[in-house]
């Protein structure tokens, strides 16, 4: 569960949340400048409440006038960056990986895991290829493994889809919804695709200025 | 379409060959007065050897102190934002521009066995003395090579994107683990440029070297000092010291080629 009431003031830019989202893949969609790309770094911790207080999974992790703030590194989010942000001297495989590592598991274990990722992703041929040399589509597959693949508390997907080529759309849809749902997880889509959020969400939520 | 800029004039020709003569003319000369048929056993000599240890110690701890205190000045400097930023970065800068034997005068002020303000406490308490000893030889080249290594560790830092850490951090990985596993990574060709700088520095260095730790040969001599005490006494092997330094510093520009040579050929 995602529960946000909150405002957040980012030098001009205000926007107050109001926002329930239970095991259920929830799509966000509006004009560029009305802050989805805000809310989802709201929810993983990368910017700060101004006021009110955000709780995931039953924990309070943003609460300015409780002084309470929770590190992104401690919120266990899975999250895909509109530009993927993939780490550019680490591999394909590396970077499906690094969720698992970063958190503490073996090598081999994360290596073991993410190798089952690229496979169900569709980028196992280009496992061993470094980040900065995959093209759009493949890039987002890899970032898109690499949010789902450290089983986390909440799913945070921002333009997911917007580098796959449209003949592969369905069958990464299907294997988000799919992941998703063994997750069994609040989800929150960024998307300006309105097809996309329609095949993939269960409720849709519309930002306006 | 002839573009204008690709039409040098003359004079500007004439003074970029002048230029290149100026500074090759020195290490042309260099190599001439280097005796090659006796090059080793010059190298090899007690007090050569002696200097060559020393430089190659002292350079390396040198080195190892300007990381240990470069990176987090570095760091401070690219990413925190404070009132005193550039007083903090004119400081740090200082011994770049500060003539040598001043750094070593400077040096003395403060690690002095006598007079100094830390070096009486060090001597008295600790039984320490940096003066006229090989860890003085250290400090007066961590100060003068301290500068080049936060330098090129600002401008890499600067010059990483912070969106990786963000999506590090994202992903579980707490602050020493986003440095180790990303920012390391990203920093490295910054850290070995900065790395090799400093110690190309730091094994040049002279004037606070002497000033601060004297010119003991087996103990406080470093290479470049010997050069100076061996002009006169055993010119050949002055000549063979300078070439081998010079090599080196060759050898460090190589290892640049990509970030400080190859920038120009873009």
């Amino acid at each position: 569960m995602i529960a946000l009431h909150g405002t957040l003031i980012n030098g001009s830019f205000e926007k107050t949340f109001d926002l329930h989202v239970g095991n259920e893949i929830v799509g966000v969609v509006g004009a560029n400048g009305t802050g989805k790309t805000s809310l989802l770094r709201v929810v993983a911790g990368l910017h700060c409440l101004s006021s009110g207080e955000l709780n995931i999974d039953g924990e309070i992790v943003d609460a300015p006038t409780r002084n309470i703030f929770v590190k992104p590194e401690s919120r266990h989010i899975g999250m895909v960056f509109q530009d993927h942000s993939l780490l550019p001297f680490l591999t394909a495989l590396e970077n499906v990986a690094f969720p698992l590592i970063a958190r503490g598991h073996s090598r081999s274990t994360a290596q073991r895991l993410a190798d089952e990722f690229v496979e169900q992703f569709g980028v196992s041929h280009v496992a061993s290829q470094l980040a900065k040399t995959l093209s759009g589509g493949q890039s987002q597959r890899v970032a898109i493994a690499r949010a789902l693949i450290g089983k986390p508390k909440a799913i945070l997907l921002d333009e997911p889809l917007s580098a796959i080529d449209e003949e592969s759309k369905p069958e990464v849809r299907a294997i988000i919804r799919e992941r998703i749902a063994a997750l069994g997880v609040p989800s929150l889509i960024v998307s300006h695709e309105i097809d996309d959020v329609r095949q993939m969400c269960t409720r849709i939520e519309n930002y306006t200025r | 379409m002839k573009r204008v800029e690709s039409r040098t004039p003359r004079f500007v020709s004439f003074g970029a060959i002048v230029g290149v003569l100026f500074l090759t003319l020195p290490i042309v000369g260099l190599m001439k007065r280097v005796a090659w048929s006796t090059l080793w056993s010059q190298l090899t000599e007690d007090v050569t050897m002696q200097a060559l240890r020393a430089s190659l110690y002292a350079s390396v701890c040198a080195t190892a102190i300007a990381l240990i205190l470069g990176l987090p000045l570095a760091w401070v400097l690219a990413r925190v934002q404070f009132g005193a930023r550039r007083l903090v970065r004119a400081l740090i800068l200082l011994p770049m521009v500060l003539p040598p034997v001043v750094g070593g005068v400077a040096l003395l002020g403060a690690y002095g066995k006598s007079n100094g303000l830390l070096g009486g406490v060090l001597n008295n308490v600790f039984g320490i003395q940096l003066t006229y000893s090989l860890w003085g030889v250290v400090i007066a080249e961590a100060f003068v090579a301290l500068p080049f290594l936060v330098l090129a560790l600002e401008g890499g830092l600067r010059s990483i994107d912070t969106k990786y850490e963000e999506s590090a951090a994202v992903m579980g990985a707490g602050d020493f683990t986003r440095f180790r596993l990303v920012v390391l990574p990203l920093l490295r060709p910054s850290l070995v440029s900065g790395l090799l700088l400093a110690w190309a520095r730091a094994l040049g260095e002279f004037g606070a070297t002497i000033t601060f730790a004297g010119n003991i040969q087996g103990r406080t001599q470093t290479t470049p000092l010997a050069v100076y005490s061996l002009l006169e006494s055993n010119p050949e092997s002055a000549y063979a010291l300078s070439f081998l330094l010079v090599a080196v510093c060759v050898a460090v520009l190589v290892g640049l080629r990509d970030r400080w040579i190859g920038g120009g050929a873009q």
